[in-house]
């Protein structure tokens, strides 16, 4: 997230907002923290960590380490599951397979002993017995992922949207506008229930479309204020007289010169829809079923509290909460560096 | 963060003071003179009160409770006996089969109410013949319909017309439906039924008086009229319902029949010759979630709770008995098999739609993928894991409590994960690069189970997926609403889903109709079409309940397993728990308004104590 | 003024016409076709085409959207396909519940939020400041779930100081016993980001020329703060509040679902499940008129308030 690195335009208003921004402490630790999330992801992305997370390396709802292994005494299962192997005889009623299984069933070598689970895991385990620690790293990337790639695509929305409305003005402007008006008229609950049956499929990809979709109201009205003040300006009008086109005004030169407003969006945005990801979850639209995130997470463990199984609520909320305090003060950090006037 | 912790200690400093006023609740009013208030919890919101329009547990209750079939069941003998409720005896059968004839105790009265202009209003069997020839209106969209579909000589010619006309002649007469004087109704079949008692006994085909549903027209759901023990005295729909005594109800004394249940005797000494009903309040509140469930009945705001599966392990012991901390107050818990099944089913068919089925048809290999599915399924983990332990493996598709079951079935498809793969290592389902398996002709295999979004159900597509990987088998898990699922059922589009069946009443035809041909896209969903078994069916269709219709269910349940149509899993316990001063309660495996038999006792200090009656 | 009003209200026109069609489109051709859910357990070909016909799914588009208008236009949107109850009865039952919650929950939240965030932004850049405002950025990290279900767990469960859930008759009842607990988790969710927000309104008009202009005539800085910061902080806080109202509506079917409240939000999430669509359509509807009307209300109130701002 080096800002100064990538300063198109102007460099002395990125270069000075970066010097500003490493004489913030808090800004700088949390840049720290969230780069080491970034790492985390990285790492579980290249399968370096967490590959494992479905394994069931312990046994139901094993305890933390820490907290040592306590059997709760729950109710066992007294089911009768033995069976023969062949559907029994019935006189008439013949089983095609009857001869094939039983054949089958003498070849079949001695069972291998299955693999001893844990007692106790460094965090505890799921219901499957699997490692709560591993299934928090895998929700961060997962979380992480759908976080930052739906705040990308509704800013992308916002941003050509409201570059459109703020430039052009006029019947562009009225049409985008009614857009907005209608977006944010229906009740949020009900266009996300709506825009999820019209995707009717279930996934990472849905969660980030459906954020996305309905996300992009608030930072369309700011970017296009900000286009509507610099469409007049000296810069803005001195490349259309060097024969710019208007997408090249819009896109190359205004721009670069409110991205900051764009860049705090963005990272409002990430946090907003880490923590929208729970919600749709608690909705049934959350991630599927062969992906874990701290929305999944948080809904499973919603049960598992009251039981006295508290090690997954508290795994997924502290590895949100260290997250996303650190990105919010980031990004408080990013806006006082940029505008340094509203501190 | 002292902070925060010094705003809440604010906040409840300025809101606690109201917190202690419980004095003011009605509940606690009511208690002041002893009135007999029951209260306990839906877990979902109930739809509507009239019996004709609704379908789903929850209303069930409420319309038990308000309304009267012609029979009924016996409230302690198991399995479910059927016994006159309003009737005078148990229907007469004539001709083979195809008539019933009952007779209706005279003097019985509808509870008051402005349809009836000020009137009191007494029961005819002219209110039962009009009762069920509503089901067959279309206007009423009785999802019950079925029961009487082709049943009645004369009444569909009668919905027939009504869908043309627009109107339904509630006037015509039926050949099937007579009403010779006042208090008898003959009832003619088309064919063939002895299990048509069943029906009668149905909560929904209770007797309404016309008056009352034409005065309330399109809102009979908020406005029940009926001659039980209970009228709804306030409604909050979605939230709140509460039943008050009919003050004009018939007498009716506890006469149950206590065989040589010792638990039974306990009951009945307390409870034997008393006129019904004993509780004069019930206060029924719909609350979703089972955390508020739980944590309501433990502070005595219920005095009943019906389900807390997932919260088993919360109060009970490795051996299925409740914990020391409740009985030690008293609290007591009843726990029975629910009379269910829950099953996997495969969709039979060769082709969807166009699509070729990678499972359906009959061929060898397409059996083989169908039986390796149902032996590398975990339903011990599934009972396990997901049941928290609280269901009971299903062998049989009747299930316990209902006539037609065999306690002594042993299903013959076993979890067998090797046997399994070698099964499909034999019929040439070949592993790819990936590891997962092709078809035999080597093309992509891919197993497409359909469930809801929800978390609940999401434990089982977890599970699903543990399952067929350990085969090498892909599947992807389709989502949809329930509406669209049902869509789906109907069109006999989904390929393997996990589908639950709870009796309707308690007999094992309205189980094994689940499996005949015919049912394809109404209720089975397998669209499972085998001769043998339809063969059998239509033979145990003309028998009443006895050796020679359960020699051919069990017949057909070993057709069913060789053809692999279904896994059966399990049936779900119900442990109710039940607050130290009610008395009476037993868990009916049919009805839910047990409440009509109970009573409340909170003067015996001995009951608060120790919990025994 | 009038001719604002007039324009704004004109305005509303297209923008509801745009609700209709979206939400028409988007759940009747997609949103699961109810017959099937109307059925139950047991359907057959005729008796699908029957529960269509009954409620008028078997019309051509056009005709359905037509009804859709004139029922927004009359005001009565018939009943509920799932229970047969009159859908503005089911409205006007549940709106007090939710308003029951909601009202006091934004309410204390404003105040609380306002006095911690006059406080912090009146020792702005301080250690106070700076540990109250990370504070917040944590609370407003953890999850609503979280806040729910733990609060639940342990004010309700592990201390009894409310019950866990539950609604009555009664409204003081209602209001003292049962919304108690879900409005402490309202407002101790908004109250974070609210005192964020508030605090740079209020910094925003510690800038303001007439603050400096005030001090400068010798006022005492509490009066400063307290009359003039507070008064012209007010218009945004107010209209914050009144906006998230409407949204709040709908959007407070967590609290709801978990406390069993029978509010509009459960209500929503319950037709859903149901493919309700009368009640789909009547609270989408009704809830956008009232976020147009409130969007409009707060630009009145702006006038009011503050002369200088110019209506457009």
């Amino acid at each position: 997230m080096n800002a100064a690195a990538q300063s198109p335009g102007s460099p002395s208003l990125w270069a000075l907002a970066w010097r500003r921004l490493k004489r913030d402490r808090v800004g700088m630790v949390s840049l720290a923290l969230v780069g080491g999330y970034v790492l985390v992801v990285i790492a579980a992305e290249l399968g370096l960590v967490a590959a494992d997370w479905a394994r069931e390396a312990g046994v139901n709802y094993a305890p933390p380490a820490f907290a040592g292994s306590t059997d709760s005494g729950g109710p066992q299962v007294n089911a009768d599951l033995r069976t023969n192997a062949t559907v029994r005889h019935e006189p008439g009623i013949v089983d095609p397979l009857a001869s094939v299984l039983n054949e089958l069933r003498q070849n079949l070598a001695a069972a291998p002993p299955e693999a001893p689970r844990a007692a106790t895991l460094p965090l505890g385990g799921d219901k499957w017995g699997r490692d709560v620690l591993k299934k928090a790293v895998k929700g961060t990337e997962t979380s992480m992922v759908v976080g930052l790639v739906a705040a990308l695509l509704a800013v992308a929305i916002a941003t050509i949207m409201g570059a459109y409305a703020g430039y052009y003005g006029g019947r562009m402007d009225d049409i985008l506008n009614w857009l907005y008006s209608v977006f944010t008229a229906i009740p949020y609950l009900l266009l996300v229930l709506a825009i999820a049956a019209v995707l009717n499929q279930k996934g990472t990809l849905t969660v980030i479309l459906i954020l996305g979709l309905t996300g992009w109201t608030g930072i369309f009205r700011l970017v296009r204020a900000e286009y509507i003040k610099h469409r007049t300006r000296e810069y803005v009008l001195a490349a259309d007289a060097v024969g710019a086109s208007h997408a090249q005004r819009m896109f190359v030169h205004i721009l670069p010169n409110v991205s900051h407003v764009v860049l705090v969006q963005l990272s409002l945005h990430v946090v907003l829809f880490i923590k929208m990801e729970v919600i749709l979850s608690f909705l049934g639209f959350g991630v599927g079923v062969d992906t874990v995130s701290w929305g999944s997470m948080l809904n499973e463990s919603q049960a598992e509290l009251i039981l006295g199984k508290w090690w997954q609520l508290a795994a997924a909320t502290a590895a949100m909460a260290v997250l996303v305090t650190a990105f919010s003060l980031f990004t408080d950090a990013l806006r006082d560096a940029l505008d340094p006037r509203l501190k | 963060m002292t902070l925060s912790r010094f705003l809440l200690a604010v906040l409840i400093a300025l809101l606690l003071p109201g917190c202690d006023e419980r004095a003011a609740s009605p509940s606690a009013q009511a208690g002041a003179v002893q009135q007999k208030v029951l209260r306990f919890t839906f877990q979902a919101a109930e739809t509507g009160f009239d019996p004709v329009r609704v379908s789903d547990y929850y209303s069930g209750v409420v319309i038990a409770a308000i309304f009267d079939p012609l029979l009924t069941y016996d409230y302690l003998a198991r399995p479910a006996k059927i016994v006159p409720n309003t009737a005078v005896a148990l229907p007469e059968i004539s001709d083979g089969g195809k008539t019933y004839t009952l007779r209706i105790k005279p003097g019985i009265r509808f509870s008051d109410d402005a349809a009836f202009k000020g009137k009191p209003r007494e029961l005819t069997a002219a209110d039962y013949a009009y009762a069920i020839k509503r089901f067959l209106d279309p206007k009423n969209r009785a999802q019950y319909a079925f029961l009487f579909e082709g049943k009645i000589v004369g009444l569909d010619k009668l919905a027939a017309d009504a869908k043309k006309s627009g109107r339904f002649d509630y006037d015509a007469p039926v050949v099937g439906l007579e009403t010779p004087d006042r208090y008898t109704l003959r009832i003619r079949l088309n064919e063939t039924d002895f299990n048509f008692s069943h029906v009668l006994a149905f909560p929904m085909v209770s007797a309404v008086a016309r008056e009352a549903v034409e005065a309330y027209a399109n809102d009979t759901n908020a406005h029940p009229v009926g001659t039980g023990p209970y009228v709804l005295k306030q409604y909050v729909r979605s939230s709140k319902m509460v039943l008050e005594k009919n003050p004009h109800f018939r007498e009716m004394l506890w006469n149950a029949e206590v065989g040589d249940n010792p638990e039974n005797h306990q009951i009945a000494a307390r409870m034997k010759g008393k006129r019904l009903p004993l509780i004069e309040r019930v206060e029924i509140s719909v609350m979703d979630e089972a955390q508020s469930r739980w944590l309501a009945f433990q502070r005595r705001e219920t005095d009943i709770e019906y389900q807390l599966e997932e919260l088993a392990p919360k109060f009970m012991n490795a051996d299925n008995t409740l914990k020391p901390e409740f009985t030690s107050q008293g609290i007591r818990m009843e726990r029975s098999v629910d009379p269910e099944i829950i099953y996997l089913f495969f969709n039979t068919q060769e082709k969807i739609g166009d699509a070729p089925n990678p499972f359906g048809g009959f061929a060898p290999e397409k059996i083989a993928l169908r039986r390796a599915i149902a032996m590398a399924y975990n339903v011990e983990d599934q009972i396990r894991v997901i049941r928290k332990g609280q269901s009971v493996r299903a062998h049989y598709p009747i299930p316990p409590g209902v006539a037609g079951h065999e306690p002594d079935y042993r299903i013959g498809i076993p979890h067998d994960v090797r046997l399994a793969n070698a099964l499909l290592d034999k019929f040439g389902y070949q592993r790819g690069a990936d590891g997962y398996r092709l078809q035999p002709d080597g093309k992509y295999l891919i197993l497409r189970y359909f469930s809801q979004p929800t978390e609940r159900d999401r434990q089982f597509d977890e599970l699903m997926k543990r399952s067929l990987d350990k085969i090498g088998l892909r599947v992807q898990i389709q989502k949809e609403r329930f509406a669209e699922l049902n869509k789906l059922a109907d069109q006999c589009r989904l390929t393997l889903r996990h589908a639950a069946w709870i009796a309707d009443y308690p007999d094992g035809d309205n189980f094994m109709q689940l499996l005949y041909g015919p049912n394809s896209g109404q209720t089975n969903s397998a669209c499972y079409r085998s001769p043998e078994f339809d063969k059998r069916y239509e033979q145990s269709r003309r028998l009443p309940h006895g050796v020679e219709r359960n020699q051919l269910y069990r017949e057909m349940a070993r057709q069913m397993e060789a053809d692999t149509a279904w896994l059966l899993t399990d049936s779900r316990y119900r442990n109710v728990l039940v607050q130290p001063y009610v008395v009476g309660f037993k868990k009916h495996p049919v009805y839910a308004h047990e409440f009509l038999y109970m009573d409340i006792d909170r003067s015996d200090a001995r009951a608060l104590k120790d919990g025994r009656p | 003024m009038t001719a604002f009003i007039i324009r704004r209200l004109l305005q509303f026109i297209p923008t509801l016409l745009g609700v209709v069609l979206l939400v028409f489109i988007l759940f009747n051709w997609i949103g699961g076709d109810p017959a099937y859910l109307l059925a139950g357990k047991i359907s057959n070909p005729e008796q699908i085409a029957n529960i269509r016909k009954q409620i008028g799914v078997d019309q051509p588009y056009h005709i359905q959207l037509w009804i859709f208008i004139t029922q927004i236009a009359t005001g009565d949107f018939g009943v509920s396909w799932a229970t047969n109850e009159k859908v503005s009865t089911i409205f006007a039952t549940r709106l007090v519940p939710s308003l029951t919650v909601l009202l006091p929950m934004l309410v204390i939240g404003a105040l609380l939020a306002m006095g911690l965030a006059l406080l912090v932004a009146y020792r702005r850049g301080s250690l106070t400041d700076r540990a109250i405002m990370i504070g917040c950025t944590v609370g407003q990290s953890i999850s609503i779930l979280v806040y729910i279900i733990v609060f639940q767990y342990v004010f309700a469960y592990q201390l009894g100081w409310f019950p866990v859930q539950g609604w009555g008759q009664d409204f003081w009842i209602n209001l003292i016993k049962f919304s108690a607990l879900p409005i402490i988790v309202g407002v101790a969710v908004s109250l974070a980001p609210d005192t964020r927000l508030y605090r740079t309104f209020f910094l925003d008009e510690m800038h303001q020329d007439y603050v400096r202009t005030a001090r400068a005539s010798g006022l005492s800085e509490s009066r400063v703060m307290g009359v003039h910061v507070l008064r012209n902080a007010a218009i945004p806080i107010v209209t914050n509040v009144m906006i998230q109202l409407p949204a709040l509506l709908a959007g407070a079917f967590l609290i709801e679902r978990f406390f069993s409240i029978p509010g509009i939000g459960r209500e929503v999430l319950l037709a859903v499940e149901r493919s309700d669509f009368p009640l789909i359509k009547a609270v989408t509807v009704y809830v956008a008129m009232a976020t147009l009307v409130i969007n409009l209300l707060t630009d009145i109130l702006y006038k009011a308030i503050d002369p200088r701002v110019q209506l457009k």
